[in-house]
């Protein structure tokens, strides 16, 4: 029997001690979790920045490692500083750094790079490796140039190479989150099924738990012919619907999960309550792939941003607020010969459903005035100069000469820095083991 | 009754950076049963504007699961919803 913890759903959100420490007593051999996603958007790949910043991470971090460091168990961290590129792997390994020496603690690290070198991922472009996920638009050459970083998430291999190097710690670049958890019990000889399966679900924490948490603990084990889930904070349980429902969760597909090193098939997976809080599962298939495929992401620079903060509560402005914002895009596009983007969000009308929205009722509109331009003054003075615009507008039937909008803010204009936009979210059929590293460090 | 009463589950989320997924869990199968016949593959389509979506019944957990591209990358300059998890609104209030 193999016997996994799971930290949490993701690192950096506020781990939950008494649980970790209610699930160590139940005897763990190996403790998992998950660093990073691509669900915040493209900014973490793109600048190298962390998402959850120094301290969140290192008080996440700090009391599990040492815990498992004494007990002599391994620690699996997959997709390290959230988006798992080379520079988010420094600043992760920084932190890894201060707590072995603030704790006075020794250990083997084995960080796994997955970073891609963009001539390697052009010459793949190239050889016509290269291939559109599910539909999406293909990948041109200019998309893999104008990326600040690439990188491929790494399915198991490395992890074995990692666990077999005899790392106390293992510190993994873009990763799957089934990856993280599938190496020690594969390693140890559990049915590819089964651990594929668990490692699938038991990822996400006690998010798959009920009530729902992902900064919870979650602790899976693998015997025979079966895989349960129980989470040791005694408030929650895992239930067959609980546990199913995740299995679903952010799949194109319900029956079908794709990983770089097989596919999981679901189809005949059975779910039982195995007592009051843990759940009983068996039946998936996995099917080894013969010659892995993985997923790679890109992120490129695309501007900086300002952005305005305003409510239109005047009912004629309202009734006349698209023209007016046409007539205000217009003049800016004359007036400004540089290269910017001009965004209007009407937060009470559309600002989330968009071209889907179906409910017509209105009497108040949150209005963002958004620009992205090449520099950040340049896209400030444009968002100020749209701003004052809106301001005095002198639209038909005005009666208001004081101004037309109201501002929460003083200054409006706010500065948001960089922005960045995916520009590879691909396939590649090609085994990308070759280029990741594993890189050993004695601490 | 409405589609939001008739659920345990329904939420949409990226899939990916290029998708959105959408998870219906009914309370039952007679709940379930009855929903299927009128949440077709064809009403989806309408809804969410998509001339081509991938549509499943799941009947042995009573669930339906729909998922289509997006019109742009999560988080790109016009995205208005980088998790994707608000379209599931549309589904709310359908009268099953």
């Amino acid at each position: 029997m193999v016997r996994a913890l799971s930290l949490m759903g993701q690192l950096g959100y506020g781990y939950n001690r008494d649980s970790f420490l209610r699930g160590m007593s139940e005897g763990v051999d190996f403790i998992g979790v998950d660093a990073g996603s691509i669900d915040s958007g493209p900014y973490f790949l793109g600048s190298g920045n962390m998402k959850a910043n120094y301290d969140a991470t290192r008080s996440d971090l700090e009391f599990p490692l040492v815990t498992a460091l004494n007990k002599k168990i391994p620690f699996i961290i997959g997709s390290a500083g959230y988006a798992g590129g080379d520079v988010h792997l420094s600043k992760f390994m920084e932190i890894v750094e201060d707590i072995a020496k603030d704790n006075g603690i020794h250990l083997k690290v084995c960080v796994i790079h997955s970073e891609l070198d963009k001539n390697v991922v052009l010459k793949l472009f190239r050889e016509g490796k290269v291939k559109s996920y599910e539909g999406n638009p293909p990948l041109d050459e200019a998309d893999i140039l104008s990326s600040t970083h690439i990188v491929a998430q790494m399915g198991v291999k490395k992890f074995l190479e990692a666990l077999d190097l005899g790392a106390d710690l293992i510190v993994a670049g873009r990763a799957t989150d089934a990856s993280i958890y599938a190496a020690y019990p594969l390693m140890k000889g559990c049915d590819p099924s089964l651990v594929w399966h668990m490692a699938k679900i038991i990822e996400c924490g006690a998010l798959c738990a009920k009530p729902a948490s992902p900064s919870d603990a979650l602790l899976g084990w693998i015997d025979e012919d079966a895989f349960y889930l129980k989470p040791p904070n005694e408030m929650r349980r895992c239930t067959v619907d609980s546990a199913m429902a995740h299995a679903l969760y952010e799949n194109t597909n319900p029956f079908v999960i794709e990983e770089p090193d097989g596919t999981l098939l679901l189809e005949n997976a059975k779910y039982e309550q195995f007592d009051e809080r843990t759940v009983k599962v068996y039946g998936a298939e996995w099917r080894e792939r013969k010659n892995p495929t993985f997923k790679i992401e890109g992120a490129k620079f695309s501007g900086f941003r300002t952005i305005a903060l305003m409510g239109v509560r005047n009912p004629d402005m309202i009734e006349l607020l698209d023209d007016i914002l046409d007539d205000i895009r217009d003049e800016a596009e004359k007036m400004f010969k540089t290269n910017f983007k001009l965004t209007f969000r009407q937060y009470g009308k559309n600002g989330v459903l968009s071209d889907l929205e179906f409910d017509n009722r209105l009497h108040e509109i949150g209005l963002v005035v958004d620009v992205v331009a090449d520099e950040q003054k340049v896209a400030h003075k444009i968002c100020s100069v749209v701003k004052s615009r809106l301001q005095h507008y002198d639209y038909k039937g005005r009666v208001a000469t004081g101004a037309n909008v109201a501002f929460p803010y003083s200054p409006a204009e706010i500065d948001m820095g960089e922005v960045y936009e995916f520009s590879v979210y691909h396939l590649v059929d090609e085994d990308l083991n070759r280029y990741f590293t594993v890189e050993e460090i004695e601490l | 009754m409405r589609l939001k009463e008739a659920v345990k589950v329904l939420r949409s989320k990226n899939a990916g950076v290029w998708h959105i997924t959408i998870d219906i869990v009914f309370k039952n199968s007679e709940l379930y049963e009855i929903a299927k016949t009128k949440l077709t593959k064809e009403l989806f389509c309408e809804l969410f504007n998509r001339n081509e979506l991938e549509y499943f019944q799941c009947d042995s957990i009573n669930t339906l699961k729909v998922s289509f591209l997006r019109e742009q990358a999560a988080g790109s300059l016009k995205d208005t919803d980088c998790l994707g998890a608000n379209f599931y609104i549309p589904l709310m209030e359908i009268e099953i």
